[in-house]
């Protein structure tokens, strides 16, 4: 596809109206993105965290669905926090999720480990894949949503847009990021 | 072999929420009440089980929720 071709009135105003009314997806997926780069950046100083913590502390017990103990740490997302138990002289780390169903809390081991920084690197890895995952299928929504409402039309330099700039927010780091896309301005 | 009435007949994208047989990530996290980026987790997971269609949409079967509904994940 051409990137250097002038997008036509109408591919502009789809690209506008694409972009009031998948905002809330689009802010969020940002904010998500945002919050791996941090992990990714702090990395070194969370896992420090987390020794620390586990070393000064006994922290609050949480029970995982497995039946497994462990001790709180720290929160490192929304819903997502660092615990450990001990087993024997070695401290074992987990990466536990959360999930308030409405019928109940569910609390389960996304990621676990001795050394609490290769269990984060692969935690930031796997949540990688999960903003793949949601890029992906927003990219498909949004295509879907203008050929529904722009039947006939070409659209893709729309999608096209809306898909890098996704990209570009899981790719970049935010002091690397800038204010840019291209095709179409969104 | 058996047919559906016609004023029964929906089309998948005006069927009542209830009646569907699958759904958007938005609407599965919807229903269960909770955020849509813990769809995609437990999807990733594959806790959940999705399909997609034409488009490369991702579709959650409705039988993925009972389930989840049933057994809470455990």
């Amino acid at each position: 596809m051409n990137h250097n071709k002038r997008p036509t009135e109408l591919q502009e105003s789809a690209a506008t109206e694409t972009k009031i009314a998948f905002a809330e997806h689009l802010n969020q997926f940002n904010g998500f993105c945002a919050a791996l780069h941090n992990l990714e950046r702090n990395l070194e100083t969370t896992g420090n965290d987390a020794f620390k913590a586990a070393l000064l502390s006994p922290g609050r017990m949480v029970k995982t669905d497995d039946g497994a103990e462990w001790q709180h740490d720290l929160e490192l997302m929304k819903d997502i926090s660092i615990c450990h138990r001990r087993i024997a002289d070695e401290m074992e780390f987990a990466v536990v999720e959360s999930v308030p169903f409405p019928s109940g809390e569910t609390k389960d081991v996304l990621n676990s480990g001795h050394n609490v920084r290769e269990m984060l690197q692969t935690f930031a890895h796997d949540q990688r894949q999960v903003l793949r995952l949601w890029k992906d299928d927003v990219t498909a929504q949004i295509r879907e949503h203008l050929e529904q409402k722009y039947p006939g039309h070409d659209i893709n330099i729309v999608v096209e847009s809306f898909e890098y700039k996704m990209s570009r927010a899981l790719a970049q780091r935010p002091a690397q990021a800038q204010n840019q896309s291209r095709g179409v301005r969104i | 072999m058996e047919t559906m009435p016609e004023n029964e007949k929906t089309t998948p994208a005006t069927a009542p929420l209830g009646e569907r047989l699958a759904y958007s990530i938005q609407e599965a996290a919807d229903l269960l009440g909770i955020h849509y980026y813990t769809m995609y987790r437990l999807i990733q997971r594959q806790k959940i089980k999705t399909c997609r269609v034409l488009r490369g949409k991702l579709l959650v079967p409705r039988t993925e929720l009972v389930k989840l509904l049933q057994t809470d994940l455990r």
